[in-house]
């Protein structure tokens, strides 16, 4: 009884803090990443090249007028804006929000904190599928077409398995997530050998390992984001029976909830929208993993408000790791996935640390 | 509320299920009609969850048909189960601290569809439910944060809030305090009265499920082996052949609802080759005499009643230790004709008399006398050691009764060994014989 004034503020004060930072942080990410590329351009030129785009030349019809920017120059600069900087960008959110909220659907469907699009298999699936075109040259002259295509199928097809695997009468969670794991294992075998002996995909087939936003455009984003949107809001539709699986799937099935079509349904609606993502961006770890923990200490473990939560805090979050990798090493564009595990690594430690402070406290 | 129509809640017909080669519910039919309260009970492994787990739908019966409200379970979808059955399992743990209001909430799926908002009647529902299981003050508190106790009724609060005309319930005071157990099925059964709600509670606490039942089915190896009232279901001779156990059967003055006091292991440990729970056997006693046969045949299994016997005789301390039933008489006093009809009655029921060498003076002569006419019909043993002679205090009329009973038929036997091996040879017939004993001859 003592402890209940004290408990409800420092929980609040928790919140208020971290969503006060996320509100921040996604602000300051969506201004300055228009700014951030491998080609430094003056800001003001920028955001006049912006605001010309976005109001089809309305506004500033004469974009980089009063800057020492030479209307040639401007040209280019456009071009960069526009058909580089801004699709990759719109990626990055559209890819973030699927890899958010596939992590938050697998989380609930597993139980388990640590469920993450990539735990099964589902990405190696889609690497081997980008490889074999790489390393058997089909088609390399419509590779924008053909790669994604097969990261997809092959993310897919992965994610076929894991489903058939689920279909099994009387498998449990538990035993699907081992099995997915050891999917993965060895479909990362099999990428191993098949780079092995074929050492001139490697070099194309490590940007899909790392993970990029190099195949941005805005054909690219209208794809993403149809299939994303779709995806998405078919997941977040199973909020509801995801409360309830996280009492475990025989309670769940007692009060309703199929809980055996639900799993199937939710590791298919993921693994697809992983799949979009893998095809056009390759691996970008963590993004699954820590959108849906940030969600849940914000706003509790309510899966309606989890899974959409973890989509828009997805999308900030990989828009905030490529450019922190633009401002670590300007000029350079590095593979982002290695940057959403150097951002991402520390604060989800520091969320674990917090929890667990919490924890204590509140452990009467 | 619901479920006002004719014909029973639940019907399972010839239901067998199998867990691979065990089987598990073998040929079950039950029948479980609207706002009864039925406590499925038998030893662990008897089946009792896996028949609540079937009706589920989470086990396929390997063979009969199990029916809600008329309708086969298999016809039927999650949510419509759901809304015609609620769950309340052994314990649940919950993953996240969620508020207990929203937990309770989770109730109401079954009447939501993916893009539905909850409705008034939602929130009227689980304020209604959390208050009849007293947590209407821990609504907003995280359900991590409640106690066994409470946390048990906020699984059956969000049972209830699916508002189902029939509630199964899985040991649902396992994890509970005495206190708890209590509270938890008085507010069931009161639940049950009150909104003519179906209770199927899996219990193996017999004087729990006597006590809050209308009906107990006892259930032993899959089987139904027993099915009625508490009164009706529940002896010294079911515990005996269904648990294994040699429990007393009491009356609770109080209630009139009987209970059991279980006294010892009866089947997992035979301690003599003669089967457990053979007889009754009458022993007829006094002044210190029986306690060694009863101490020596209650070792051997045998089922014992005594009397007439005063109070605080230690014969009588004796028997009250065994916890027998047996025909008392004040003490010091002469053998009164109550006393006398009740010992009667146990003398009707035995199986087989043994009267020990106990001294015979003018307040215990009837408890000679009583046993002539039983001789006849009832095998009965004579201790003749201490000869009658030595223990006859009352004129020779002793000796008279002893020849008298000797005259009849009864077996005059010098000891133990004697009355053992008579008592070993009327009892051996098949049932009585363990079946390690039915083998030794053939090797």
């Amino acid at each position: 009884m003592a402890e209940d004034p004290r408990r409800p503020t420092s929980w609040l004060l928790g919140r208020a803090s971290l969503g006060l930072l996320l509100a921040v942080a996604s602000i300051l990410v969506l201004v300055i990443s228009p700014l951030l590329g491998s080609v430094a351009i003056p800001a003001r030129d920028v955001f006049q090249i912006l605001l010309h785009e976005l109001s089809g030349g309305a506004l500033f019809a004469q974009p980089c007028a009063g800057t020492p920017t030479s209307p040639r120059l401007c040209g280019a600069y456009t071009v960069i804006v526009w058909q580089l900087l801004l699709p990759e960008i719109v990626l990055a959110l559209i890819v973030g929000a699927a890899l958010g909220v596939s992590g938050g659907a697998l989380q609930g469907i597993f139980r388990n904190p640590l469920a993450d699009p990539f735990l099964l298999g589902i990405s190696s699936g889609g690497t081997i599928g980008a490889a074999v075109l790489y390393v058997y040259r089909i088609e390399v002259a419509e590779a924008d077409v053909y790669l994604p295509l097969f990261a997809f199928l092959g993310s897919v097809a992965t994610g076929l398995v894991i489903l058939g695997i689920a279909r099994g009468r009387f498998s449990s969670v538990e035993t699907l997530l081992l099995a997915g794991v050891a999917l993965a294992n060895l479909l990362s075998a099999i990428l191993s050998v098949i780079l092995l002996y074929n050492p001139n995909g490697s070099v194309q087939v490590t940007f899909w390992l790392l993970g990029g936003l190099g195949l941005a455009t805005w054909t690219v984003d209208g794809i993403a984001f149809g299939a994303v949107v779709v995806l998405g809001s078919l997941l977040v539709l199973n909020g509801r029976e995801l409360n309830l699986i996280q009492l475990g799937s025989e309670v769940a099935q007692s009060a309703g909830v199929d809980s055996r079509r639900v799993r199937l349904r939710v590791i298919l609606l993921a693994s697809m929208t992983t799949a979009v993502a893998v095809a056009f961006t390759g691996i970008i770890g963590f993004v699954g993993l820590v959108s849906p923990h940030i969600v849940r200490r914000l706003a509790g473990s309510d899966y309606r408000v989890v899974l959409p939560g973890a989509a828009l805090v997805g999308a900030v979050f990989l828009l905030g790791a490529r450019d922190i990798s633009f401002l670590a090493f300007p000029g350079s564009d590095l593979p982002i996935g290695i940057f959403t595990a150097f951002a991402g690594v520390p604060f989800f430690l520091y969320l674990l640390y917090r929890q667990r402070r919490a924890v204590t406290m509140g452990g009467a | 509320m619901k479920g006002g129509t004719a014909g029973p809640c639940l019907r399972l017909q010839s239901v067998s299920v199998h867990y691979g080669e065990r089987v598990a519910v073998n040929d079950l039919s039950l029948s479980v009609d609207p706002g009864e309260f039925v406590a499925l009970t038998g030893p662990n492994g008897s089946g009792k969850t896996t028949v609540l787990r079937a009706v589920l739908g989470f086990h396929d019966p390997a063979q009969g048909s199990i029916e809600l409200f008329g309708r086969p379970t298999a016809d039927l979808s999650a949510r419509e189960r759901a809304l015609k059955v609620a769950w309340v399992p052994q314990t649940e743990s919950p993953r996240d601290n969620v508020r207990l209001y929203d937990y309770v909430l989770y109730g109401r799926f079954p009447f939501h569809g993916p893009l539905d908002a909850e409705t008034q009647e939602d929130h009227a529902v689980v304020r209604r439910v959390l208050k009849e299981v007293g947590l209407a003050d821990r609504s907003e508190d995280g359900v991590l944060s409640l106690s066994g106790g409470e946390r048990q009724r906020a699984i059956l609060a969000r049972a209830l809030a699916q508002s189902t005309p029939l509630l199964l319930l899985d040991e649902p005071t396992t994890h509970l305090d005495i206190g708890h157990q209590l509270d938890l099925l008085d507010r069931v059964r009161s639940l049950s009265r009150t909104r003519r709600v179906a209770v199927v509670a899996a219990l193996h606490d017999l004087n729990l499920a006597a006590r809050f039942a209308d009906r107990i089915v006892v259930l032993s190896h899959g089987r139904r082996v027993a099915d009625g009232t508490p009164s009706g279901v529940l002896s010294e001779e079911l515990l005996a052949r269904v648990w294994g156990v040699v429990a007393d059967l009491e009356l609770d003055r109080r209630t009139g609802l009987p209970y059991l006091v279980p006294r010892e292991l009866s089947v997992d440990r035979p301690r003599s080759p003669t089967s457990p729970f053979v007889g009754p056997v009458h022993v007829v006693g006094g002044g210190g005499a029986a306690t060694p046969i009863l101490r020596a045949l209650a070792d051997e299994g045998y089922r014992l009643t005594a009397g007439v016997l005063h109070l605080l005789d230690s014969d009588q301390e004796t028997a009250a230790s065994l916890a027998l039933p047996t025909a008392l008489e004040s003490p010091f006093a002469p053998i009164g004709p109550k006393a006398r009809s009740q010992n009667r009655l146990l003398l009707e029921a035995a199986r087989a008399i043994v009267v020990a060498p106990f001294a015979v003076g003018p307040s215990n002569l009837a408890n000679l006398e009583d046993v002539r006419p039983f001789v006849p019909r009832v095998p009965t043993f004579l201790f003749r050691t201490p000869p009658i002679q030595e223990r006859d205090f009352c004129d020779g009329r002793g000796e008279v009764a002893w020849r008298d009973l000797v005259a009849a038929g009864a077996t005059e036997v010098d000891g133990f060994d004697g009355m053992s091996e008579g008592l070993g040879r009327l009892f051996s017939s098949p049932p009585a014989t363990p079946p390690a004993a039915r083998v030794a001859p053939a090797s």
